[in-house]
């Protein structure tokens, strides 16, 4: 009987599948019997013999045209509206319905003390309502800016001026490790649609490369910005991440690629020679080295590889 | 799958800002599973150009649903769940199209697929690499393609992509009770179509 349990059990096991008592059962079992342990042998050499077929890696190359293509689809592709959803998907339909009630109830609990809580403060005549209208304009939500207009950094300091449109045009002061500072450079060099202005953010960016968000920036700037100034200037602030980042290296090789300005790729190609021994650094120098269109990089790409120690 | 932990908390933010309709959000979340997504389409149908059209396809239905996704489970399941219901979409394709592949007699009378001799001209393959696993591969891949669309799946899932029976269930929305019975079972079939290998 204990056999014939280690027998149904022993494909978990092997796939480490076995909860800890069973396991701890099967290994106390396995010394003791020879049948089994030539069970467990053989098919721990069938496990072996499948993971013979080898599951490739995409190339970068593969992964850098699937995420152009996708890019492009996206671009005519709209999400499900909400009445699409209301169509195409009464189980969700009928999901917000059942916490409709409390909805309502939690809705109707909140403006009953939020009505009430006004008419004390109102009549209470704390002046709290003067002090907001004077004092300095609390911190736009993201989404109520509609553009920034312009950056520019006091000469020898870290202090930084910004012009933002809102509803009508803002203005911000402060100093490059300010939150507020730091969120508006952000938004400045994803959304804005004057090239100058995502320079300047940029290059101020490219002053504090280790935050995350900063990188992230950078590397989206590097990715899809229009204007080749800003994707170099993105390439600059990324360069010491090459060695240490595997999303930046990935970044930097999608633009020696792909970027559609030479400059920006011999940039980048510069920027990969100290990881020139990477397998995926290698593929793409290889691929480069056989058949680019820019001689400059061809000629480039096979200097970096002669450099290269050989692998049998 | 490692930092899969770490990368859910990204996810959520993530996944919420694309459901407002940030597509830089929805491109992030694409970068953080496209390479899985790739790896996984590209050992099932062993070609690069189907696994571009599964990669594409998946992503673009996850874009235009993903204001759907509620948090029931995690976002990777979600978007593994979209491609291994497109990847078995794929397989029941192939598996009616085999049944009319070109089909050719040797001169010992012995049938062939007249597709299999096609040599594999595409970049990047390395011929003395691929002349030492050739046999083997074939055997393997001939024996993986008996199975139901069903069995290849799971088995696929657990050996070749490392997944937990539990995960698996989840990602074909079964049990992990019957995700297992799948494997034992696909298991099974491929001892005894490889059983003179062995």
């Amino acid at each position: 009987m204990k056999c014939d349990w280690v027998k149904e059990n022993i494909l978990l096991y092997v796939y480490n599948e076995l909860p800890d008592d069973a396991r701890y059962e099967l290994e106390q079992h396995l010394p003791r019997c020879t049948d089994c342990t030539a069970e467990l042998k053989s098919s721990r050499k069938f496990h072996a013999l499948l993971s013979e077929l080898p599951v490739e890696e995409p190339s970068p190359n593969l992964v850098a045209a699937s995420r152009m293509r996708l890019q492009e689809a996206l671009e005519t592709t709209k999400q499900g509206s909400f009445w699409h959803r209301l169509i195409f998907d009464p189980a969700a339909w009928l999901r917000q319905v059942r916490f409709a009630p409390a909805l309502a109830a939690a809705i109707f609990i909140v403006g009953f003390a939020g009505g009430i809580a006004t008419t004390y403060k109102l009549v209470g005549g704390s002046g709290s309502v003067s002090s907001m209208i004077s004092g300095t304009p609390s911190q736009p939500a993201e989404s109520s800016i509609t553009g920034i207009q312009s950056i520019s950094q006091e000469p020898g300091s870290n202090q930084v001026t910004i012009k933002y449109n809102t509803v009508s045009t803002q203005e911000t002061q402060g100093s490059l490790n300010d939150q507020r500072i730091q969120q508006l450079l952000l938004f400045a060099a994803r959304n804005n649609y004057n090239s100058g202005v995502r320079m300047d953010s940029v290059d101020l960016l490219t002053q504090q490369p280790n935050d995350t968000h900063v990188r992230e920036a950078l590397v989206y700037a590097l990715r899809y910005d229009s204007n080749p100034g800003v994707r170099l200037k993105a390439l600059d602030g990324l360069g010491a991440y090459v060695k240490s980042d595997p999303r930046v290296r990935d970044a930097v090789l999608e633009a020696l690629m792909n970027d559609a300005n030479p400059g920006v790729r011999t940039e980048a190609l510069h920027l990969l020679d100290p990881v020139r021994a990477d397998s995926s650094v290698r593929a793409v120098l290889q691929r480069l080295a056989e058949n680019d269109q820019n001689q400059y990089i061809k000629a480039q790409a096979r200097n970096m590889l002669a450099q290269l120690p050989e692998f049998d | 799958m490692a930092g899969q932990g770490l990368g859910r908390i990204d996810d959520t933010v993530l996944v919420r800002e694309a459901q407002r309709g940030n597509r830089a959000a929805f491109e992030e979340l694409v970068r953080h599973y496209d390479q899985a997504v790739l790896r996984l389409a590209m050992h099932l149908t062993g070609s690069e150009h189907e696994a571009q059209d599964i990669y594409q396809d998946a992503f673009l239905k996850a874009y235009k649903s993903v204001g759907n996704f509620r948090f029931e489970c995690s976002f990777y399941t979600w978007i593994y769940r979209i491609v291994t219901n497109l990847c078995l979409d794929h397989l029941r394709k192939k598996q009616v199209r085999k049944e009319d592949a070109p089909v050719a007699t040797d001169p010992t009378g012995e049938q062939y697929d007249v597709l299999e001799q096609v040599p594999d001209g595409r970049a990047g393959a390395n011929p003395e690499r691929d002349l030492m696993r050739r046999e083997l591969g074939t055997r393997i891949s001939s024996a993986l393609e008996k199975l139901t669309p069903r069995e290849r799946m799971v088995f696929e899932l657990k050996h070749y992509h490392g997944l937990k029976l539990r995960t698996v269930g989840e990602v074909l929305n079964t049990t992990e009770e019957t995700a297992k019975n799948t494997l034992f079972r696909a298991t099974q079939k491929l001892r005894g179509a490889l059983a003179d290998m062995r």
